[in-house]
């Protein structure tokens, strides 16, 4: 039962995204129209968390083309998450800002739902056909609120130089992998595999148990509604899971104090990797996304550079899976000034050509149908739909994302037992 | 030098100055631009002034504040009160929180909830490091730019640790809008206008963000978009946030933008960017404006000077080829002229060789001095042809006007011709339609001239039997004051071949054929017509086709003469003209109506017969009868002859003939004409004659047979040359007049100075003489003392016979000119024009 429906889902994956594709070529072959005034004098503000937003700004130089009068800015909002409301309900109202899927049914976040727009309003003449399916939200209702402007994902980061340096293979199967570590370890690396622990955000544990709980959910699919509801039963589902994490501890792949002498999930994490002595770095395509502009800011990548890629670990003997969820999504302010301009703008970037230009730059997975893949995340592309997989789709919420989350997180640092955490399921903050 | 290495010197050139001018230009850019920079780099300076004054303004408000709240011991909610009492601006606000918790009041509240004062700043990532803050009045400890967790607001926050009641430690920030410092921060220079501020700390982020400063860190903006390597950025950037500079760099858009930066001396490591793109700074354009004049002025020139020079090539090669061809032409006309000189002057020498040795026989001395005088006038035709030719071409072909008579011009052309005419029986007519004008102002002499070479070429050129017609016809003329004189002469000759036309004018030309072997002629006829139509501002075209004839036409403005012969009107009469020529016909009965006469016109000698004896049956007789010789059926002395002989009719005949009439004029007289008219009829000719026949006016002309009234003249004959001097006293003697030589100007005067009143009737001076030349005679003769010796006629005789010499013997006092050889009958006119002059 549980194969049949995870081959019928990956089947309607499959046929969504063929449809989507052919679609797609259609709308590719669409040259933006300005639909508005072009004299138009006027401004709109982006707010969002990242420090950096090289390619949206493109995207603005791009728009001021059709736009000149068009003043947009990006905007860093600090604390963004706890902010996001008052910001909203302030006089610098934005016209769009970041959101993310756990915020909706959120009561936190109510008042932050409440100001975005229904993107799907056929009146937007938006062309959301261009996205994957699996990694468009809709609310209860049926209204798309947020629309998804990258695409998360989880693997790590491979210095392909130095397996060959050390007449290695790139593991494919779970067995290489603790296989490869050996070799590794045999020869005088002391944490073949690393990534950032110090904290449960975006923890390596996290970043090796979530697939395979995800793939877990997905084959089980009556366990989905008791993880959703964080039903302790639900915590049997996380033991592959954890016990992988566990595996990978106790094999020596990862050497947790190593790891901990990085600071930060992002820059710390990327200037490690660069060092150049890491053969596997494990991270989310996010941290991924700052590897170009930190090369020139490394110094040991600057003399010694070597190439890198971007692979899912095999988590199976079977590989990996692709795990395939929103990175940020944008929404718009319905209540902000300039509201016909900011759509325009939306309309313009909602195309497979400009979110691929910013997938491009960031450097990100692509949220479009047709997928243009980066060659740093190239290994992502042999993987089968089979292996594919949009929490989205399975209806995976933001709260059980937190319990494999602080489970792993345990796990790894040997702060619990498997046992234990299972046990503690639903009851993680 | 070849034309290539022009060119390539001229482009070099070219390159060379435009080189030089786009570098001047470029260094007088450069130089504007740098004042411009240092101008921007001072303006940011300013700008650091202001903002530093600004922000101390700010920090020292929120410094009397903590001063007020650390000396009062206050709570953290009296101290809220009291700086939300203290501060007035509106959208200005504070905040008070603990140091170990970032949490505590705000003096505004939240908006959406006026009860809520609360503020937190533990996750803003602003306040977990306070190293910033120094104590209170040493630094402006100015926030960077953050999101207010109070109204969302990007704001800045002036900061002073307090110390409330208890002992707690405090942040105090005094919270403004980054916009309402944005509103204030503006470029005060209106050229800068497009500049962009931004306020950075000592690693490079942003304190406050211009629109087009991109990324969280200036730096990471910079290394974003422009290259840097790892090795030099720390330095690079360490000198931004230290000193006053300015540098350009590549904005996100990838276009060139010039940033200037300047340290502010009382904030910790800030640092004031101001961003301009370069093209906004860049006003001066003239430079661009410059180098392209200057190179479309180099290129013009260029092609100018290449094309003038192309242009003098060429006029240079044509001129090369004018002198070699007139070289040639030089050559040629050397060589012509010794064959056409030596081919009449082989005549001469030889027949008068022969002559020497034949003295016995008179026939054959006759024969030969004919053919000798006919060699002589050949030659004297092409001497003057010559002399023609080249005053023509050197320019100096004078024409001296004078009232003339077309009447007697074309009487001479006739006469002239006529001779030809008969020898070769050719058939001529002379046509004459309109001719009102008979006196004219203009150079008779060169008039003549051109209608007589074409008239003789005509004649010349076409062969026995043939015929040759003249048309001359009056026309209205454009120019005031003037008649359209039309000369058409037509011929049925040789005609001409189009190569030879192309080269019609040219000297020496003359149409070669087998037919006209034997045609003698200058080959200088056609080009000095030619010149001297053009001379007088008339046009000549020819039509001619090879073995059927050519056509001159003569198209000259002429201007009319003062004097014209009035009243020519006669009694009404009836006049019967008769003529086959139906052109002559009606032009004659118009002239003869015009002159008052009933005319009736016959076209044949039958008809008019018939017409005549119709009139005298009934007793009608006509007046005059007027008959031309050469007609169909019967001719015009049969006609004439019919007329007396069976009409009886004894009106007065007049025979009209285009011929010489000495060969009929026994036999016209025999017939019974009264009297004859040559063709063409003219208006006075036909006016003249019939008055003299009806007996209306006398004939004044003497006859000029007869040269009695020039019996007993006295000449005195001034001629250095003896051979000279004997064939002019030789000819004179003929005529009775007796001559005096003098061998030189000297001996002329001396003779006229002890000679009696009226021993001399005039004095013929030739001009060249040994001693004393005939000017300076001639002027001291007109200095002498004695009136009638001083002003007795001197007569140039001379072979300088150019007009200018002409001009030179009129003003040295001389009463007329005759050019050598002489001929006797000009001479005899000019003696009787002098002797009717002196009566």
């Amino acid at each position: 039962m549980k194969k049949l429906f995870y081959v019928i889902l990956v089947i309607l994956v499959s046929v969504f995204m063929f449809a989507c594709k052919k679609d797609d070529k259609n709308n590719d072959s669409e040259v933006f129209e300005p639909s508005l005034n072009t004299d138009t004098d006027c401004s709109i503000t982006v707010v969002g968390s990242y420090d950096n937003f090289e390619a949206l700004e493109a995207e603005f130089d791009k728009f001021n083309e059709f736009y000149p009068n068009v003043r947009l800015s990006y905007l860093k909002l600090d604390d963004y998450n706890n902010n996001l409301g008052t910001v909203l309900e302030g006089n610098d109202k934005p016209n769009i800002f970041f959101t993310y899927t756990w915020m909706m049914g959120n009561e936190k976040y109510n008042s932050v739902v409440s100001h975005m727009e229904d993107l799907s309003n056929k009146d937007l003449n938006l062309k959301l056909d261009c996205i994957r399916p699996g990694l468009i939200n809709k609310d209860a209702n049926g209204k798309v609120l947020m629309l998804p402007v990258f695409s998360r994902t989880y693997g790590m980061l491979i210095n392909n130089d130095l397996f060959k340096k050390e007449g290695l293979s790139l593991p494919n199967t779970w067995n290489e992998l603790l296989s490869t570590c050996a070799a590794f370890k045999n020869k005088g690396y002391d944490s073949p595999m690393m990534g950032y622990s110090e904290k449960s955000s975006s923890c390596l544990m996290n970043t090796i148990a979530y697939p395979l709980f995800v793939a877990e959910l997905a084959k089980n699919p009556e366990a989905l509604s008791l993880a959703n509801n964080l039903d302790p039963r639900a915590g049997e589902y996380m033991r592959s899971a954890l016990e992988a994490v566990d595996q990978i501890i106790n094999n020596n792949c990862v050497d947790i104090s190593k790891c901990d002498e990085i600071k930060d999930n992002y820059t710390k994490v990327i200037l490690r990797f660069f060092e150049g002595d890491v053969p596997m770095m494990i991270c989310t395509a996010d941290t991924v996304s700052g590897t170009k502009k930190r090369e020139s800011q490394s110094e040991a990548f600057t003399k010694s550079p070597f190439n890198y890629t971007f692979a899912p670990i095999p988590l199976t003997n079977d590989g990996g899976y692709f795990i395939d969820s929103p990175s940020i999504q944008f929404s718009i302010n319905k209540d902000c000034d300039n509201l016909d301009m900011t759509n325009e703008f939306m309309r313009f970037l909602i195309s497979s050509k400009e979110l691929n230009a910013m997938a491009s730059i960031k450097p990100l997975v692509t949220p479009t149908i047709d997928m243009p893949l980066d060659s740093v995340y190239a290994p992502f592309g042999n993987i089968p739909s089979s292996r594919t997989i949009s929490p989205e789709v399975l209806g995976i919420k933001d709260n059980l994302t937190v319990q494999i989350k602080v489970a792993a997180f345990n796990v790894g640092r040997k702060d619990m037992t498997i046992d234990e955490a299972i046990a503690m399921y639903g009851s993680f903050k | 030098m070849k034309r290539i290495w022009i060119v390539i010197v001229n482009v070099l050139i070219m390159i060379a100055m435009l080189t030089f001018v786009s570098i001047y230009s470029n260094v007088e850019n450069k130089k504007t631009i740098n004042r411009q920079i240092e101008h921007f780099e001072n303006t940011t300076i300013t700008m650091e002034h202001v903002t530093e004054n600004y922000l101390e303004g700010e920090q020292r408000i929120c410094d009397v504040w903590a001063h007020y709240i650390n000396s009062e011991e206050m709570t953290l909610e009296e101290a809220v009160s009291y700086i939300r009492v203290s501060h007035v601006l509106a959208n200005a606000s504070a905040h008070i929180v603990y140091k170990d918790t970032l949490r505590g009041l705000s003096t505004r509240a939240r908006k959406y909830d006026q009860s809520d004062f609360d503020v937190s700043y533990e996750r803003m990532n602003l306040l977990n490091d306070v190293s910033w803050i120094h104590s209170i009045g040493e630094f402006i400890n100015i926030s960077r730019a953050y999101t207010n967790p109070v109204n969302g607001e990007q704001s800045i926050a002036f900061c002073n640790f307090i110390t409330l009641k208890d002992s707690r430690e405090a942040i105090l920030l005094r919270v403004l809008p980054v916009s309402e410092l944005m509103q204030k921060w503006v470029f005060p220079q209106e050229e800068f206008e497009s500049a962009e501020l931004s306020i950075i700390d000592e690693d490079g982020d942003y304190i406050i963000k211009g629109h087009s400063f991109k990324n969280s860190s200036f730096f990471e903006f910079y290394r974003s978009y422009n290259k840097l390597d790892a090795a030099s950025s720390q330095e690079f950037f360490n000198k931004i946030v230290s000193s006053t500079g300015t540098f350009s760099m590549l904005n996100s858009k990838g276009e060139e933008c010039i940033l200037a930066y300047t340290p502010f001396s009382s904030t910790g490591g800030w640092t004031l960017l101001s961003l301009m793109p370069m093209d906004d700074l860049i006003v001066n354009t003239e430079n661009w404006l410059l180098i392209g004049f200057v190179s479309i002025g180099l290129l013009v020139l260029f092609i100018f000077d290449l094309t003038f020079m192309l242009y003098f090539n060429k006029r240079l090669q044509v001129s090369a080829r004018e002198a070699a061809s007139a070289s040639k032409a030089k050559t040629d006309f050397l060589s012509t002229m010794s064959h056409d000189i030596r081919t009449p002057m082989n005549a001469i020498i030889g027949l008068t060789t022969i002559s020497e040795k034949n003295l016995d026989d008179k026939k054959l001395i006759e024969e030969n001095l004919r053919k000798i005088s006919l060699a002589s006038n050949h030659l004297l035709t092409l001497i003057n042809d010559i002399l023609d030719i080249s005053k023509v071409e050197s320019g100096k072909l004078n024409f001296i006007p004078q009232t003339f008579s077309i009447v007697e011009t074309v009487e001479n052309l006739m006469n002239l011709s006529q001779p030809m005419i008969k020898e070769k029986n050719i058939n001529f007519s002379f046509h004459i339609s309109k001719m009102e004008k008979e006196y004219l102002y203009a150079d008779q002499l060169r008039l003549n001239q051109i209608y007589i070479n074409l008239l003789s070429n005509a004649i010349k050129y076409t062969e026995p039997g043939g015929s040759v017609c003249v048309d001359m016809k009056e026309e209205e003329s454009p120019k005031a004051g003037c008649v359209r004189l039309s000369y058409k002469v037509s011929d049925t000759g040789i005609g001409m071949s189009p190569e030879f036309l192309a080269n019609l004018y040219q000297p020496f030309s003359r149409q070669t054929d087998s037919r006209v072997n034997s045609i003698q002629g200058t080959g200088l006829g056609l080009a000095i017509t030619k010149q001297m139509v053009d001379l007088m501002n008339g046009q000549i075209e020819c039509e001619s086709e090879q073995g059927k004839g050519t056509t001159f036409n003569v198209v000259l403005d002429l201007p009319i003469a003062d004097q014209q012969r009035e009243n020519m009107k006669l009694d009404a009469m009836d006049v019967l003209i008769v003529d086959d020529d139906d052109i002559l016909l009606d032009t004659a009965v118009d002239t003869l109506e015009s002159l008052g006469l009933n005319v009736e016109k016959a076209s044949g000698g039958l008809e008019a017969l018939g017409m005549i004896a119709h009139r005298h049956e009934s007793g009608l007789e006509y007046d005059i009868v007027i008959v031309d010789l050469k007609m169909p059926e019967i001719d015009g002395v049969e006609t004439i002859r019919r007329i007396r002989s069976e009409i009886k009719s004894k009106t007065p005949i007049l025979l009209i003939s285009a011929y010489e009439w000495s060969d009929i004029e026994e036999q016209a007289k025999d017939a019974g004409v009264n009297g004859f008219l040559s063709k063409p009829l003219f208006r006075s000719t036909l006016y003249d004659k019939i008055s003299e026949i009806l007996g209306t006016e006398t004939q004044s002309i003497e006859p000029e047979s007869d040269y009695s009234d020039l019996e007993g003249l006295n000449i005195l004959i001034g001629e250095d040359y003896d051979i000279n001097w004997e064939i002019i006293s030789t000819l004179l003697s003929m005529y009775g007049i007796t001559t005096e030589r003098a061998e030189n100007g000297r001996i002329a005067v001396e003779k006229m100075k002890n000679a009696e009143k009226g021993k001399y009737t005039l004095i013929f001076m030739d001009i060249q003489m040994p001693e004393m030349n005939g000017l300076d005679a001639t002027r001291a003769i007109r200095a002498l003392d004695d009136p009638w010796a001083s002003s007795i006629p001197i007569i140039a005789m001379t072979s300088d016979a150019f007009a200018e010499n002409v001009a030179e013997c009129l003003n040295a006092g001389m009463n007329g000119h005759i050019a050598k050889p002489v001929d006797i009958k000009l001479v005899i006119k000019e003696i009787r024009r002098i002797k009717e002059e002196r009566k």
